[in-house]
């Protein structure tokens, strides 16, 4: 049940319009139960078979789903990534110190908007990536579920066919943040005030709900993999995250402003 | 217009249910004789396998999608589906179309009394062998179509989707792809199939009229299902890359920029195969929307109104603290992004190393059986470890225990190199884990080596067993 509350959690911290993407775990769970209860009668046995049936229909389902969001949110990515990079150029061109129009003030204002739109982008594909991944550890998990009561050996195919998956290959994405995060550093001086962040409560973070969904789904990765007491050679590793407890702070102290 | 009168209608029951009897009535049809599941059990690990498992399951889909939120159409669609059921020349669709009569009218199968020799045998595994016996038992009607399963209401376009895509047959409502479907795309765009992988389904059954000899290439684009199935075209899913939407945003600012390209004045430029102008109206709208409203689409909606933002330019002071904010958030959505690629990856190594025992075992597990076919039934090699053990039993005991078994062992291997990685994995730190990767990698190539299939499965019986025991001690 853990994983439950965890995804549980997840969710309601995530962007309003991604809540019910998110995997149905709590539903897959039922029937897997279903599928292993012991049969009473023939009407019972049928139940087993309805919730079989059932589970793999409600796990295709799940992926298309899946696939469906991922795509569309990667094809925004693409069109918002572009649309960045020239706005960026245009900054530069027009109010830059070479530009057309050189003004320092507008520059300055300019730069400053557009430092937010991309760090606040970078952060939604971040958690899209992160959606990615915490819908495939659900999947995983209930296929283990499923196996361990039923009997069954359906994990290790599917789970072989759900790493094909789009929303699963996640590379592209990965490849944009990676130049969104090169693009910072290039356009944006490095900030002189790095020792202040560990004192600096997140009091004034603009974007809260992308933020705190960010430091909620690394908390969740986090507790995730503290190690479990199913854990099998299938298992991830338990995670060494270097300031944890920073995480942890923000985690705590990140919901002040009112959405 | 797609009413092919090759089924008759039963028209009792509910409109749906009639359909479904109607449809299961096709599928028996098709010469398939029942192929006892043992022999197909081998065969489950093979994705191409998993792949038309996942059609089995997937399409079920569409119809029940359609059953429950459009009625009327739903003729159409079964009947294009079913009147296919019946030309099975068409490769891309057969598979789709038997599977699509699987899972929900597994009921109507149990009526008609059939021993369910549906392809599907092929890559059934334990749960649906289970399934088909149990079913075709049982004769009475099962109430499933009136079960009110919650996803059900799943949203129909999306199955719809996964309908049979290369589906010429179904004429006139379909935009018709200009190019031919067979020719591979050169650009660098994917377009894929949910959910099926880019392997070939080919299904070995000889016995079954199906040529599945087409790559799911061919099969590529989603194009939009017939316009018919909602009234307006539901979105294909197609993958774009930045490649494709720098030649779509060269032929944009060709014809004059966002507000005054057509879609279809696009989709001209691009002259890019299997595109319809479905995929160009949709992206098209998203980068108008994305021009127009910069960064406050999906996700930053306007709702986050931030006066903070407003401040910034009047005050210096707060512009630095927004500054250091956004170098906060920058940091912790860095971290998680890092995180989120070493789990990533861990999780595909940790297939790939269960996958890769899996069928090592099966090999062994193979060879060991052969040799015991080919040799006179002696209680057992000496040599041979406790894994083989089991196939001594009744050869025609089902196939799942040995399999399970020569699994377990598979796990215990991989336990080992999981253990290695997560000893070394805590020592390291997690800037270590690029680095434990060359020692897992020398456990598979280690047993991998000793497994040369050709004669030497004692070996490998000892090496694996070896090698799954030692850390256990």
């Amino acid at each position: 049940m853990k994983f439950g509350k965890r995804l549980k959690h997840q969710i309601q911290e995530t962007l309003p319009e991604w809540q019910d993407k998110f995997l149905a775990y709590k539903d897959l769970k039922k029937l897997v139960r279903l599928t292993s209860s012991a049969p009473s009668s023939s009407e019972g046995l049928m139940e087993n078979r309805k919730a079989e049936v059932g589970f793999i229909y409600l796990l295709n389902a799940e992926i298309d789903k899946f696939n469906s969001f991922f795509i569309e949110q990667e094809e925004d990515f693409i069109i918002r990534h572009k649309e960045l990079q020239q706005r960026i150029q245009k900054v530069i061109a027009t109010w830059g110190p070479n530009g057309t129009q050189s003004s320092e003030v507008d520059y300055r204002e300019e730069m400053g908007k557009i430092r937010k739109d991309i760090v606040n982008f970078h952060g939604e594909m971040v958690l899209l990536e992160n959606y990615s991944n915490i819908n495939y550890t659900g999947l995983a998990k209930i296929l283990k579920k499923y196996d361990k009561r039923t009997g069954g050996l359906l994990r290790l195919p599917f789970i072989q066919k759900v790493l094909r998956q789009p929303f699963f290959t996640t590379d592209l994405v990965s490849k944009l943040v990676k130049e969104c995060e090169n693009t910072i550093n290039d356009v944006f001086p490095a900030a002189e005030e790095a020792e202040r962040i560990g004192e600096r409560e997140a009091a004034f973070v603009p974007e809260q709900s992308i933020f705190r969904n960010t430091v909620a789904a690394l908390v969740t990765i986090q507790e995730l993999r503290r190690g479990s007491s199913t854990y099998s050679e299938f298992s991830l590793p338990p995670l060494n995250l270097a300031d944890s407890d920073l995480i942890q702070s923000l985690q705590v102290h990140s919901p002040i402003s009112i959405l | 217009m797609e009413e092919r009168p090759t089924f008759p209608i039963q028209g009792s029951g509910p409109k749906h249910r009639s359909k479904l009897g109607a449809s299961g009535a096709v599928s028996l049809s098709l010469p398939v004789p029942p192929i006892p599941l043992e022999e197909k059990y081998p065969k489950f690990p093979d994705s191409q396998q998993v792949s038309l498992e996942s059609e089995l399951m997937t399409n079920p889909m569409a119809p029940r999608g359609s059953l429950v939120t459009n009625n009327g159409v739903v003729g159409h669609i079964f009947s294009s589906d079913s009147g296919l059921s019946s030309d099975l020349q068409f490769s891309s669709v057969s598979p789709h179309e038997r599977h699509s009569r699987n899972a929900p009218f597994i009921s109507q199968l149990s009526n008609s009394g059939a021993s369910l020799p549906l392809s599907p045998s092929s890559h059934s595994g334990p749960f649906h062998s289970r399934v088909l016996s149990q079913y075709s038992e049982e004769n009475h009607d099962v109430s499933w179509c009136t079960d009110p399963l919650p996803y059900l209401d799943y949203p129909l376009q999306e199955w719809t989707d996964n309908l049979i895509t290369d589906d010429n047959t179904l004429g006139a409502n379909w935009i018709e792809l200009p190019d031919d479907n067979n020719t591979v795309d050169p650009e660098p765009k994917e377009v894929y199939q949910v959910p099926k992988p880019s392997s070939n389904f080919s299904v070995p059954q000889p016995q079954v009229n199906q040529q599945l000899s087409v790559p799911s290439g061919e099969l590529c684009p989603v194009a939009s299902p017939p316009s018919s199935v909602n009234g307006a075209p539901t979105k294909p899913r197609m993958r774009w890359t930045p490649e494709l939407h720098e030649r779509f945003v060269e032929a944009v600012n060709q014809l004059g920029g966002s507000e005054r390209a057509t879609p279809k004045g696009v989709l001209k430029l691009m002259k890019v195969e299997s595109l319809t102008i479905y995929h160009v109206k949709s992206h098209l709208q998203k980068y108008r929307t994305a021009r127009y409203r910069p960064d406050s689409s999906e996700g930053t909606s306007e709702k986050k109104i931030n006066p903070i933002e407003e401040m910034s330019s009047l005050d210096l002071k707060t512009g630095i603290e927004i500054t250091e904010a956004l170098r906060l958030q920058m940091e912790v959505q860095k971290r998680l992004h890092e995180q989120l690629e070493i789990q990533r990856n861990l999780q595909l190594r940790i297939e790939e190393q269960g996958k890769y025992l899996q069928m090592m075992f099966e090999k062994q597990y193979k060879t060991t059986s052969d040799k015991l076919k080919a040799s006179s039934p002696t209680p057992g090699d000496p040599a041979a470890p406790s894994s083989d053990a089991v196939p001594h039993s009744p050869p025609k005991s089902e196939v799942e225990t040995p399999e399970k078994d020569c699994a377990k062992t598979a796990n215990d291997a991989i336990d080992a190199s999981a253990v290695l990685h997560e000893s070394s994995q805590k020592s390291g730190g997690k800037r270590k884990a690029p680095e434990t990767r060359p020692t897992e990698d020398l456990e598979p190539a280690a047993i991998c080596k000793s497994s040369s299939p050709s004669t030497k499965h004692a070996r490998v019986d000892d090496t694996s067993i070896s090698s799954a025991e030692s850390p256990s001690d």
